[in-house]
């Protein structure tokens, strides 16, 4: 049985070796190339970045951006490499123009109605009560003396 | 005030059902193509029969034509060649650019050209062949660079080789008609 076990441990590592590795000429170079994988969004399967995807089109994507990391390309050319043919879909991080500025309008926009809300509702918390408050009680007071007044009288 | 507490509640409500009610009936996969009014990119392919033919973006210029992403591994594809055909009787130019997928060297899988211009052929018999000829993209460089993400798509070119619509799917009478037909027609003359 021990044999058994320690054999699937020798495929483990017969498995691991056959994945390509790639060498990098600098840990810049391999950290650029990481953020960027994570960064890309596969054009085929939505909603998973080209690191995570084996689409064909990820694949592809994916040995592009080494490529062109290994040339010396920085960031934003490699976006704009992928952006000019898959468009802006391919990024994570959508750029701000005409069709995207509500993404970041709305949420402003929520927060300045939610003060607006709060600073209504504040105003009529503190003014309204109190004429309730005084209001009817100076009214009932007043028939109060009066009831008093006139029992008076009568007795 | 008590009449607007309630009915900004009503109106967020009535506000969301609709625009998920809407998001009902949109394509996901449906975005502009961002190929689209620009050049043919530059490539330096062979063609899939006669190899020792190299087609170039120059050497496609001329008259307006269809190129037809497709590959015989895509079952789309294969169902969209009879009407390819259909449309080549008629008079309309179409080129096929054919894409490889990835060997996988693991599973000892090896690129054959002879092999696949058998399976090519085979299948344009079967089907039918719409096809002037096939431009073989093996390493997939063309179609990266015309941002295909999948197959069958569809690029309508003109005559001076600028993208004018670019299908992603397959073409069949009704997608002819409503979107590529008068594109193609306007084109021609």
């Amino acid at each position: 049985m021990k044999a058994f076990f320690l054999s699937l441990l020798l495929f483990a590592a017969t498995a691991q070796a056959s994945q390509a590795l790639i060498e990098f000429q600098s840990p810049e170079q391999q950290a650029l190339f990481k953020q960027l994988t994570q960064e890309l969004r596969c054009p085929k399967c939505q909603n998973q970045n080209i690191a995570d995807s084996n689409a064909v089109v990820a694949v592809d994507m994916r040995n592009k951006t080494l490529e062109l990391v290994q040339q010396g390309q920085d960031k934003e050319q490699v976006l704009a490499y992928m952006k000019s043919r898959y468009g802006d879909f391919v990024h994570y991080q959508p750029p701000l123009n005409k069709f995207t500025l509500i993404l970041w309008l709305l949420p402003a926009l929520m927060v300045v109605g939610l003060v607006l809300v709060l600073l209504v509702r504040r105003r009529t918390a503190t003014s309204a009560p109190e004429q309730e408050d005084s209001a009817q009680p100076k009214q009932l007071e007043r028939q109060l003396d009066q009831l008093i007044e006139q029992y008076r009288r009568k007795s | 005030m008590r009449k607007l507490a309630f009915f900004i509640p009503f109106a967020l409500f009535l506000g969301l059902s609709v625009f998920l009610f809407s998001g009902l009936f949109s394509d996901p996969m449906e975005r502009e193509s961002s190929v689209l009014n620009k050049a043919l990119p530059a490539f330096a392919l062979p063609d899939l029969q006669r190899p020792d033919t190299i087609w170039t973006e120059q050497k496609l210029q001329g008259k307006p034509y269809l190129l037809n992403v497709w590959g015989t591994w895509c079952v789309t594809c294969n169902a969209e060649l009879a009407y390819l055909t259909e449309l080549r009787e008629q008079g309309v130019m179409i080129i096929g650019l054919y894409y490889q997928q990835p060997s996988d060297a693991a599973f000892g899988e090896v690129f054959n050209l002879a092999e696949l211009q058998q399976e090519v052929a085979l299948k344009l018999q079967q089907q039918g062949d719409p096809y002037q000829w096939n431009i073989l993209d093996k390493d997939r460089t063309l179609i990266f660079d015309l941002g295909v993400t999948g197959a069958p798509e569809t690029f309508l070119i003109d005559a001076k080789g600028i993208i004018r619509y670019h299908h992603v799917g397959d073409i069949n009478p009704q997608v002819w008609q409503q979107k590529l037909a008068a594109a193609y027609q306007s084109l021609e003359e």
